[in-house]
């Protein structure tokens, strides 16, 4: 029973290594010009900001490297920290994305008389579509599950 | 009383027996995270996230949140309009001095002490260097940046240095004159001169930070490339021709821990009560000079008198001579300045990296004063020999590159 716990980690984690990978690639390849930019459901790659979609990209390609390369034998807890810091990789440019959402969703728009939004220009702000770090973000949370259910907190 | 050499033994048995105990050590998940944050493979990939993590976070609180998202709106919609009509006599002098521009629809290009002063300081500057001074205590609170000083201590040993030289350049991006006091962190004479030196010349402060973001958005990646190659170019020259020794240093590397929210506190309320009360009044200081020097034609004069360095040389408009006056007392300031006139956006780029690289603004001059003045004069000597053959390699690049 452990074992197959263990093996659906490796299988879960390794699609969501496989993801970040591609996603982080994806990126950068938007970044560079190769396409004009993606749009797919709720996820938007649109590629107009080196900082955020180079530089951002390549540390969610980083991520997933680091989850793929941890997922084997994720029982070890090396292997394990690996997968839970590739996560936080992938959670700091997710985490980036909501703060600067939060950041400009506050103000009022520079046309209005106000200086705060009202509360529907405020969530508004949150409306899809996202970026794929966003959009993997809920997924990866699965690597604070098993720290905390593998007693890795407790001995922390 | 004399003790024989078994009994001085004895006694430190029994007293170690009492002070140490020996147990078994067991590898938390907490070490190993620690560990694979220094190892190069996984660290430097956590170095890149932390890092755009910092800047990220900068340029949302700063730019999106404050200044674009409150402070404009008030200076330029509210404040300008009520100075510019309240003010008397708009041809006056004062009135040139404190409120600037008659016509201007914006603070940043009205330049009166009381519209682009109080609008530089408090709605630019301030965000930046609260949030950089707030993601910088929590880095050094954390953990992080004992870590970050032994990823980079091989690159800063090719130019000399070691890594914790890390520190003052991290801290001379939230202001120069903290950097300039923490060199005495490095051993050797050479390093402090060379590391101060390098703040001086290469390092931005937040102010310049912010400002730049305000002004040139879309171009700070270039500047902030011309500026770390400059830092590494120059290094690596200044290791190998000033004298003295690179030693090798140990760094005690502590675990990570949450960072303590009374400690952060404090540490932020004293870095910005000490922007506030030191970089404030240079900021409206400034302002009043450079109004005073150009109703004075000093300015003109200057751009006249510096005219074929600065068109021919480096490739810039002959009044970016009045920004870089400005620049000594303070950066921020001149960059603001720039925004006034009239150039190409590879000229803007070059412009920015030249008051970036030509001489410290006055508070970290006096710092450094007092680090010794023959350093001084030396670093100054440095920086002039700098700014003139980097300024004329920045300028040969646009032209290569066809920019300018």
């Amino acid at each position: 029973m452990s074992d197959t716990k263990y093996k659906l980690y490796t299988v879960y984690f390794g699609v969501i290594g496989i993801l970040a990978t591609l996603l982080g690639l994806a990126d950068i390849l938007v970044q560079l010009g190769i396409s004009g930019g993606i749009e797919s459901g709720i996820m938007q790659i649109s590629g107009d900001d080196f900082f955020r979609w180079a530089w951002g990209g390549l540390v969610v390609l980083f991520g997933g490297i680091l989850i793929l390369s941890g997922c084997r034998d994720i029982k070890d807890m090396h292997q394990f920290s690996k997968v839970l810091l590739g996560s936080v990789m992938v959670w700091i440019i997710a985490g980036c994305d909501i703060f600067a959402m939060i950041c400009e969703s506050i103000p009022a728009p520079a046309d209005a008389p106000g200086f705060l939004n009202s509360f529907a220009g405020f969530t508004g702000g949150f409306a899809p579509p996202y970026a794929p770090a966003v959009i993997l973000l809920p997924f990866t949370f699965a690597a604070l599950l098993m720290y905390y259910t593998e007693g890795y907190a407790k001995e922390d | 009383m004399t003790m024989s050499e078994s009994e001085r033994w004895l006694l430190v048995d029994s007293i170690a027996g009492q002070v140490i105990s020996v147990g078994e050590y067991r590898q938390k998940i907490g070490d190993v995270l620690g560990e694979l944050t220094i190892k190069p493979l996984t660290g430097i990939p956590v170095a890149f996230a932390v890092l755009y993590a910092f800047w990220s976070v900068f340029g949302s609180f700063a730019g999106s949140l404050f200044t674009d998202g409150f402070f404009v709106k008030f200076f330029d919609n509210y404040f300008l309009p009520w100075i510019q009509s309240a003010w008397p006599d708009p041809a006056s002098i004062h009135y040139f001095l404190f409120v600037g521009d008659p016509l201007a629809t914006n603070s940043f290009e009205a330049f009166g002490v009381l519209t682009s002063g109080l609008f530089v300081a408090i709605g630019v500057v301030l965000p930046a260097v609260f949030i950089f001074y707030l993601m910088m205590s929590l880095l050094e609170d954390s953990g992080y940046l004992p870590r970050l000083a032994v990823l980079v201590d091989t690159v800063l040993h090719k130019i000399g240095l070691h890594g914790y030289a890390i520190v003052p350049t991290i801290l001379g991006l939230g202001c120069n004159v903290p950097a300039v006091t923490a060199t005495r962190i490095l051993e050797t004479k050479k390093q402090r001169f060379m590391m101060m030196t390098l703040i001086a010349i290469f390092i931005p402060c937040g102010a310049q930070l912010g400002i730049m973001m305000e002004v040139l958005p879309e171009s700070v990646g270039y500047v902030m490339l011309f500026l770390i190659t400059g830092y590494f170019v120059f290094g690596y020259i200044l290791s190998k021709i000033v004298p003295g020794e690179n030693p090798e240093i140990l760094i005690d590397v502590p675990p990570y821990h949450m960072p303590q929210w009374s400690n952060l506190s404090k540490k932020l309320i004293v870095r910005t009560k000490g922007f506030l009360f030191n970089a404030v009044p240079f900021v409206l200081f400034g302002i009043l000079l450079v109004n005073l020097l150009y109703l004075g034609g000093v300015i003109q004069w200057l751009s006249e008198l510096l005219a074929p360095v600065f068109v021919t040389w480096f490739g810039v408009p002959k009044e970016t001579a009045g920004a870089l006056v400005a620049a000594f007392l303070r950066k921020d300031l001149a960059v603001a300045q720039l925004s006034n006139i009239a150039m190409t956006q590879y000229q803007m780029i070059s412009s920015v990296v030249l008051i970036s690289i030509y001489f410290p603004c006055v508070a970290t001059f006096v710092v450094m004063l007092k680090e010794g003045w023959k350093e001084l004069l030396a670093a100054v000597g440095v920086l002039f020999a700098v700014a003139f053959v980097y300024g004329g390699i920045i300028h040969a690049i646009g032209i290569l590159l066809g920019l300018a």
